[in-house]
């Protein structure tokens, strides 16, 4: 029962992550959402129980993808069409 | 005309995606003799507790040999790529 | 451009204990749910940390570009050497020649559910080692390349 309600809140933050990946229009924050959903990701591949998996999406989805977009945001601009 | 042709191939492809669980038990691969004989005598052979790193390096350490030379090809077309975009600064360190 | 000193104190301070989580899981890997990727990813997420914190002129100082490259060049070899080692001692390709041989890493362990120990499974601990180190360089030259090409006026 607990196991189904923390399955169930973890794909509905996954589909709120998502749309909020689309619907910011700041940069960073959109880069921190697609980290937040890679973090999910990871939540419910260790509820499957796939630790191996687990450890790796949370490293190279969470952390590593996460740094490279903010290195990309930092050559280029922070806001969707420009600096305000 | 292709916009249409376009939303038949969607409706299709996602039908099929929404078809394969109902043939696919979840949790029954189609082979699973080769997953009995590795928890059995995983252990005794390899001797390490962990069966998927036994598995990974020992059974097939080859495909773990050719995953590390993708990731050294990566780096080395990373470092092609932007070592000629950076042009002439004075951080050629080598 | 550099981060806020709030964002470079939490980098400062993060860093030693991810890397020793890090080597933890790969030195581990043959006992606990991880292994060599796993680790050298995890290890090179804290660097990938410092190098987002910092500007491309002060992470030089703390991060070498050389030694990443060396990390990786020798992980890479040490993996094939354990590979090729085996045919040294008449086994075949890959073959776990430590394994219940007494010597390094080659204590056997008894069947069924156990605690297990750190000194057992031959080769793969030497492998995951090698691994760890590679994937610690490969993925930290990749960060550091990108950093690198960024113009120094540039936002």
């Amino acid at each position: 029962m607990i196991e189904m309600a923390i399955h169930s809140l973890v794909i509905a933050g996954l589909i709120v992550s998502a749309l909020m990946v689309f619907y910011f229009r700041d940069l960073l924050a959109a880069t921190l959402a697609a980290g937040f959903f890679s973090f999910l990701i990871s939540v419910e591949f260790y509820i499957l129980q796939a630790p191996d998996v687990a450890i790796s999406q949370a490293a190279i989805g969470a952390g590593l993808t996460t740094a490279i977009f903010i290195i990309t945001i930092r050559a280029t601009s922070r806001y969707e069409g420009g600096n305000p | 005309m292709k916009r249409e042709l376009s939303v038949v191939i969607f409706v299709v492809l996602a039908a099929g995606l929404c078809a394969i669980p109902a043939f696919l038990t979840f949790g029954e691969p189609a082979e699973s003799g080769m997953d009995q004989y590795f928890i059995g005598n995983g252990q005794a052979q390899a001797a390490a507790n962990n069966i998927v790193t036994s598995v990974v390096f020992d059974y097939r350490g080859f495909d773990t040999l050719g995953e590390s030379v993708i990731l050294f090809a990566a780096v080395i077309g990373v470092g092609l790529m932007f070592r000629s975009m950076r042009g002439e600064e004075e951080h050629e360190d080598e | 451009m550099r981060m806020s000193k709030i964002v470079r104190t939490g980098a400062n301070l993060l860093y030693p204990f991810i890397l020793i989580f890090g080597l933890y899981v790969i030195m581990h890997g043959h006992l606990t749910p991880g292994g060599g990727f796993q680790g050298g990813a995890v290890v090179a997420t804290g660097v990938a940390l410092v190098i987002v914190a910092y500007s491309f002129e002060e992470v030089t100082s703390m991060i070498k570009k050389v030694g990443m490259k060396a990390r990786e060049s020798i992980g890479l070899l040490i993996f094939i050497g354990a590979g090729i080692g085996a045919l040294a001692v008449g086994a075949p390709f890959f073959s776990n020649f430590l394994a219940h041989s007494g010597l390094l890493f080659g204590q056997s362990i008894p069947s069924g559910p156990n605690p297990g120990d750190l000194n057992t499974a031959g080769v793969i601990p030497i492998m995951n080692l090698a691994v760890g180190i590679e994937v610690w360089g490969g993925l930290a030259i990749i960060v550091l390349y990108m950093l690198s090409s960024i113009p120094k006026e540039g936002s």
